[in-house]
């Protein structure tokens, strides 16, 4: 299992590097595109000054608290897309295209290989936006870092990337019986909107969704509203490995069995 | 080595219904038809053996290859190589085995070709040292050295291919499977891996199966051949029981000075051909005899054409295997009647 | 004119076929797309509840959720990513296949891209104006739809899906230049976001700058578009932005041309 674990992770480094290396090749249009997604997150905090310059706080929480929550939001939906962004292409064309084949011929877990195979750089970008917004609140908000607390902020953080690697992996893995499944991991992955703003503003149904069923809310809004607040460790942190556990045991049952049906293409 | 018991492998195909109420329709209910794309086929293969695998488009090769490898499930029926089933073993049986299909890479595209060997050492767990000598080994068969820092998106396809054979052989495989190893390549290249997989299997008797459209592979590799169609067995055997069963057609090539000769040619009457062993087909100027080579030696027929009339560019040539199958269906669809 | 539509509408076609062949993906494309507008709509929601006053700037909550759906919708039809690939075509070479026939190469592009859009058009614009109106009407007991206005709506919708499809063969032209266009397209787009108004309507920003940015050409993308429809302007204003819209249609259709004639000597000179 150990010496498994390692030559993946030998692997991956290969991976990492090769991606990096590309990287330094489209310098240009790498920087452009990093510059142009600070313009869009720059835009939305613009977005929720304008709206607080016209109300104190929005449902309780004031202008500092709600870009924590945005902030916090970015983290895991930046490493999900920077180490497992290559569920997509399992969705939109690997399957369906028939290039699954190889990952069978081969002596390793499928799934493991497809997520490895693909460093997606551009993630880095959600990533430093997600630090730069926190790191603005400090001393604005009243988070207590604690020892506790910021262990406990770097323990909850790769279960909040489960989650989202989880719905991908069981979006994407509708594709075995219905050969392209892209449009459906897409519908599923944007619902990580609602996760940026406290669930308070949504209606009981809403909340309910992206709680218990979605539960994109355990992503950001929950955890963060602990660090805030300090109240419910046990829904809001402990929510987020619930979550986290069931999707991704979900995701790896439904994806053995979509291998098993997997019908490549071609004659 | 190779042991494969009747299987058999039918796939849902689901039926378009026309118009935007039906395609509603089969979102959620939708319409099936059974297809059998390989229907009980048996065949066994010893250790160090060549194998062909032919068949015309659709036939269901490829099918075959896919679940001797373990992408596909069976229906019905097993197989069984080197002692393993490629679907409940998976991980212990494919790191014996080395695959390449024709048409789709392994390699990773954006890796330059070293890289992609040293992901595929890692994947199959192979040694230092070994790696070090199969390197070198396939480097020699193969002349990879040239191409094999540039990333695999700029290959051609005849060093893609190469580049593909040797990442199939970087483990020392067992057993070697080739889907249309030679597709689209030109003389020379699929001359050069003709004699790599050759000297391969001679050096390491890896067993080899491999499917193709193009007889001279089969013909400059392997001994024996399984022949299927519409996903039966219709030959298993060697090269030679195959031509001497039904006929070695050949294609007689030529063009002539007179348009109006043609009809001085009476090959039937001449020989006593029946309308099964010879036909003749002309565009203007241009014809094609089609004859049976058992039935009247080559040399009888040119020998015949260039005393009877005038002609250019004479050239005899062997008829392809779509033709030999299609002989073989007469043959077969005469010994049901 | 009977044989300009022969030779190009087979083109639109093509593009409805293909249109058609991936409706469902479409479907799902849409709803994904559209999550974003009911965030942003509980978001306001809250906002409304959390203000002592029952106006944002000028907007009531109503105003609001027409201007959400109406401004995503606006914006839905007019992207236009069709003739994306021809700065491509013409650093690969390709672009030969389409100059050795006699076919206007902005024309192929956008009677394909038409195709599409028609179908599009066909399942977004019916149940979003439907939607909102209901939706209007289940708030405030009255029928407000107001057919002017829609049509108003509808021409500057056109004109707008006009002009993003010639600023996009410009931009396109781009990638003659660049190795790449990815980074620059994600700029592009949040950029376009922020001056057409989509993301923060217009009027919520200073006035110098709202101001500024109604001349651009992306404030006729969108933001006009939703200002006819919610009859925000009166006749004066109505006729200078319909103007302003096909000054810039105008203004980029040319371009597009302009630099069409420079690649295509470039081209010559290099020899493909």
């Amino acid at each position: 299992m150990l010496k498994k674990l390692k030559r993946t992770a030998k692997m991956h480094r290969i991976f990492i590097a090769q991606d990096l290396k590309k990287l330094m090749e489209y310098k240009v249009d790498f920087l452009t595109g990093m510059f142009g997604f600070m313009v869009y997150q720059t835009i939305n905090i613009l977005f929720l000054w304008i709206i607080f310059s016209g109300i104190p706080a929005l449902k309780g929480w004031s202008y500092e608290e709600i870009i924590f929550i945005y902030g916090f939001s970015l983290l895991p939906k930046g490493l999900d897309h920077l180490f497992f962004d290559n569920l997509w292409s399992v969705g939109y064309w690997l399957v369906a295209k028939g290039d699954f084949d190889k990952y069978l011929t081969r002596p390793l877990n499928p799934l493991l290989t497809v997520i490895v195979e693909k460093f997606c750089v551009d993630a880095i970008g959600e990533f430093i936006v997600g630090v730069a917004l926190i790191a603005a609140t400090i001393g604005k908000v009243s988070v207590q870092w604690s020892v506790i607390n910021v262990l406990l902020f770097f323990l909850i953080l790769p279960f909040a990337t489960l989650i989202y690697t989880g719905i991908k992996t069981i979006t994407a893995s509708v594709a075995f019986w219905t050969k392209r499944s892209g449009h459906i991991i897409h519908v599923f992955y944007l619902m990580n909107d609602f996760a940026k703003y406290p669930t308070s503003i949504y209606n009981d149904v809403l909340r309910n969704v992206i709680t218990y069923i979605i539960p994109f809310a355990f992503t950001a809004f929950y955890p963060a509203s602990y660090f805030l607040t300090g109240e419910n460790p046990l829904f809001n942190l402990g929510g987020t490995v619930i979550a986290a556990v069931v999707l991704m045991t979900i995701g790896v049952l439904v994806w053995n069995k979509g291998v098993k049906s997997y019908e490549s293409a071609g004659s | 080595m190779i042991y494969v018991d009747s299987i058999r492998k039918e796939f849902k195909k689901t039926i378009k219904q026309p118009g935007l109420l039906g395609s509603v329709k089969s979102l959620f209910k939708p319409k099936t038809e059974k297809v059998v794309a390989v229907d009980n086929i048996s065949f066994h293969v010893p250790k160090g053996e060549i194998l062909g695998f032919i068949g015309p488009n659709g036939a269901g090769k490829s099918t075959v290859i896919k679940m001797l490898t373990g992408i596909l499930t069976p229906t019905a029926g097993s197989c069984t190589i080197n002692g393993k089933n490629p679907q409940k073993n998976r991980k212990s049986y494919v790191k014996e085995i080395g695959v390449v299909f024709g048409q789709r890479t392994q390699l990773w595209w954006d890796l330059p070709l070293c890289e992609t060997y040293a992901v595929l050492k890692e994947i199959y767990e192979v040694e230092d040292s070994a790696y070090k000598r199969k390197m070198d080994l396939l480097n020699e068969v193969l002349d990879l050295q040239d191409f094999i820092k540039s990333p695999v998106r700029t290959l051609s396809l005849g060093q893609r291919m190469r580049a593909d054979i040797a990442a199939s052989l970087l483990h020392s495989p067992k057993v070697l499977f080739l889907d249309e190893p030679t597709i689209g390549l030109d003389v020379v290249v699929k001359d050069n891996i003709r004699r790599a997989i050759a000297q391969i299997n001679e050096e390491e008797q890896t067993t080899v199966v491999l499917t193709t459209h193009d007889l001279s592979d089969i013909e400059l590799l392997s001994k024996r051949i399984v022949m299927i169609d519409k996903g039966r067995n219709v030959f298993d055997g060697t090269v030679d029981e195959l031509k001497s069963n039904f006929g070695q057609m050949r294609e007689l090539h030529f063009e002539l000075a007179n348009e109006g000769d043609l009809t001085k040619l009476e090959y039937k009457a001449k020989f006593g051909l029946t309308d099964e062993d010879v036909t003749v087909k002309n565009d203007k100027s241009k014809v094609t005899v089609r004859f049976n080579s058992d039935c009247v030696p080559v040399g009888d027929m040119l020998s015949y054409t260039l005393s009877s009339i005038h002609v250019q560019d004479i050239s005899v040539r062997d008829a392809d295997i779509e033709e030999i199958i299609r002989r073989l269906y007469k043959k077969e669809v005469i010994a049901d009647a | 004119m009977r044989r300009f539509l022969r030779i190009y509408l087979p083109f639109s076609k093509a593009g409805i076929q293909e249109m058609m062949a991936y409706r469902f993906n479409f479907f799902f494309h849409l709803i994904g797309e559209m999550l974003s507008c009911f965030v942003m709509y509980f978001v306001w929601l809250a906002v409304f509840e959390s203000s002592d006053s029952s106006t944002f700037m000028g907007f009531s909550m109503i105003d609001m959720t027409v201007y959400l759906f109406i401004s995503f919708t606006a914006s839905f039809l007019t992207y236009s990513d069709g003739a994306i690939a021809i700065g491509e075509e013409i650093r690969d070479g390709s672009i030969v296949m389409r100059m050795i026939k006699p076919v206007n190469f902005d024309m192929y592009f956008l009677f394909h891209e038409l195709g599409s859009r028609a179908v599009e058009t066909g399942i977004v614009l019916a149940p979003m104006c439907i939607g909102v109106e209901l939706y209007k009407f289940c708030v405030t007991g009255t029928v407000m739809f107001s057919l002017p206005n829609f049509s108003l709506f509808l021409v500057s919708v056109i004109i707008a899906y006009l002009i993003s499809f010639y600023f996009n063969v410009c931009y396109g032209f781009l990638a003659f230049f660049l190795k790449n266009l990815w980074g620059s397209s994600v700029l592009k787009d949040a950029v376009i976001s922020f001056l057409s108004g989509s993301k923060i309507p217009l009027a919520f920003m200073p006035p110098v700058l709202s101001a500024v940015l109604s001349i651009l050409p992306f404030a006729s993308l969108s933001y006009t578009p939703v200002m006819l429809y919610m009859g925000m302007y009166d006749v004066s204003e109505i006729i200078c932005s319909i103007a302003l819209q096909l000054f810039w249609l105008i203004f980029f259709w040319a371009l597009s041309k302009l630099i069409w004639r420079i690649a295509m000597k470039r081209l010559c000179v290099q020899g493909g």
